[in-house]
């Protein structure tokens, strides 16, 4: 897919752009729709509830009903808002949460583009999300949203360090920021994969991915029962639709990121198991993360503000600087030496 | 000037140009100190863009990390302390507004007849190692910069610790 780019931008190429990134987002819809369906269903399940079971057939078109609910409601905006951040909010959080799917591989040929400080492309956009999440909350002028926003920056701020010092150890091992190469470079048997050699980077990179997403138990920004609802009171109809499409779609990024890093992303767990193509594969594990994360919100509480913050600073990076450190004496020691 | 090809990098070009001016001229024009700091971060964005088409693609992303993502929530979150409906004062004195009308062309006709008479040498050999500029900017900065990268890294460390101390005191008081 790369050639493409360095064509002269014919209409015909313009619109095969447009076609590939109409595609993603359809399939990313996608996604979220019956991710959403998903976690009601596993979350019912392990509370002995039934989960959605009404609209559709076994309950499938609930999240369908439930979108076209949130698009034809009334759209409405404060009186007090300031008007334009509280429109551009939205929007702001939603691009670069699709932008960032652009960097990761599905398999060997299956790319968008192919960027050789991809991981940093990665960390870089989904800092700006941030700031929208800010400025949605500031702008609504409520308490309630102001507060979600702050807690919600101080949270993404705090574990975006160990979340990107704890993939420094892979990038050592591969030798490249790029995350073909990085999928590519990972052996054939599953024990060859990263998440063996870089275990503490793989814990620390799971544990700040969950507080990145704000998914319980790092779920403050909205805390339900003690913010209302956090930085998007204020929002209804399809603006509100975007911050939780936002979310999901990380969800989406932050699975495919970490089989790509840390699971092998499309290699077979053994190499006679090589007739499966490898976009089963990386299917699977991807789902299987996805799985992981709805497990861990049926069944962890929340954890206090100011817990959060120790363990980030005081736990999570110390292990994450630890793990550069055995990485960068094990390459030097075992590997080069 | 129209005689270019219409590669998908000159209309990026031409995207980003535009969003670094407008963000430029947004930012001097607002009133509220918030929305100044998004439309400086829009610029911090154009100039990350203009990075990637110079295929310094490292420096572009990490420019997006610090000043995009970092500074510009930095200065949010300093400003939403504040008050919430804080404006710029307008400056009434025409005089004012008359000289710095003039310094700015000045400064625009310096600045453009400097590019004007400015020879760019052709194009010589692509820069060693353009392929993978992340690895070339760390070997360069661990072997011939290394004195000067450890001294900017004290320096961070001192600010930090500085800082720190600052705020403690205050807090105690």
């Amino acid at each position: 897919m790369g050639t493409w780019l360095d064509e002269t931008l014919t209409w015909g190429n313009a619109l095969i752009f447009f076609l590939w990134g109409v595609i993603l987002l359809a399939i990313v819809l996608g996604f979220v729709t019956y991710a959403i369906y998903f976690e009601r269903k596993v979350i019912g399940w392990m509370q002995l509830r039934i989960g959605p079971n009404r609209v559709g057939p076994l309950g499938l078109l609930q999240t369908v009903a439930d979108i076209l609910k949130l698009l034809i409601k009334e759209d409405t905006i404060p009186r007090k808002a300031d008007r334009m951040l509280f429109i551009l909010a939205p929007a702001l959080a939603y691009v670069p949460a699709f932008a960032v799917l652009a960097v990761i591989p599905y398999t060997q040929d299956l790319y968008f583009a192919d960027i050789n400080v991809g991981l940093l492309y990665y960390v870089a956009l989904s800092g700006i999300s941030t700031i929208a999440i800010v400025i949605g909350g500031w702008s609504s002028n409520n308490k309630y949203a102001l507060l979600g926003g702050m807690r919600s920056a101080a949270q993404m701020i705090s574990y975006e360090v160990p979340l990107v010092i704890s993939v420094v150890g892979v990038v050592m091992m591969t030798g490249s920021l790029n995350l073909r190469i990085i999928g590519e470079q990972q052996g054939n048997w599953f024990w060859e994969w990263n998440f063996l050699p870089q275990i503490i980077g793989f814990v620390v990179f799971i544990i700040a991915a969950v507080s990145e997403l704000n998914r319980t138990p790092f779920d403050l920004p909205e805390a339900e029962s003690e913010l209302v609802a956090g930085y998007h009171v204020e929002y209804s109809g399809f603006r509100f639709a975007f911050f939780m499409l936002t979310e999901y779609v990380y969800v989406y990024a932050i699975a495919a990121l970490t089989t790509v890093l840390f699971l092998g992303g499309w290699h077979a767990p053994a190499p006679f198991l090589d007739f499966v193509p490898g976009i089963i594969w990386f299917l699977l594990k991807f789902s299987c993360i996805v799985f992981f994360l709805f497990w861990l919100r049926a069944t962890m509480p929340r954890i206090r503000v100011d817990q959060l913050m120790g363990f980030g600073w005081k736990v999570l990076l110390p292990l994450a600087i630890l793990n550069v450190f055995i990485t960068a004496l094990y390459l030097e020691l075992f590997i080069k030496g | 000037m129209f005689n270019m090809d219409w590669t998908g990098e000159y209309v990026a070009f031409i995207v980003f140009s535009a969003v670094i001016i407008s963000g430029a001229v947004f930012m001097i024009n607002f009133t509220k100190v918030v929305h100044m700091v998004v439309s400086l971060a829009a610029v911090f964005i154009g100039i990350a863009g203009m990075f990637v088409l110079l295929q310094a693609e490292f420096l572009a992303f990490v420019q997006v990390l610090i000043y995009a993502g970092a500074i510009s929530i930095l200065m949010i979150f300093g400003i939403m302390m504040t008050k919430h409906g804080d404006r710029e004062a307008e400056s009434k004195s025409r005089l004012h507004k008359i000289a710095a009308g003039i310094g700015a062309i000045a400064l625009f006709g310096i600045l453009f007849y400097a590019i004007r008479q400015t020879e760019f040498p052709a194009q010589e050999q692509p820069l060693h190692g353009a392929e993978d500029n992340a690895m070339e900017i760390g070997k360069l900065l661990f072997t011939g910069y290394v004195v000067p990268f450890e001294l900017v890294s004290v320096l961070l460390t001192v600010a930090f610790i500085g800082a720190i101390v600052l705020a403690k005191k205050e807090a105690n008081e």
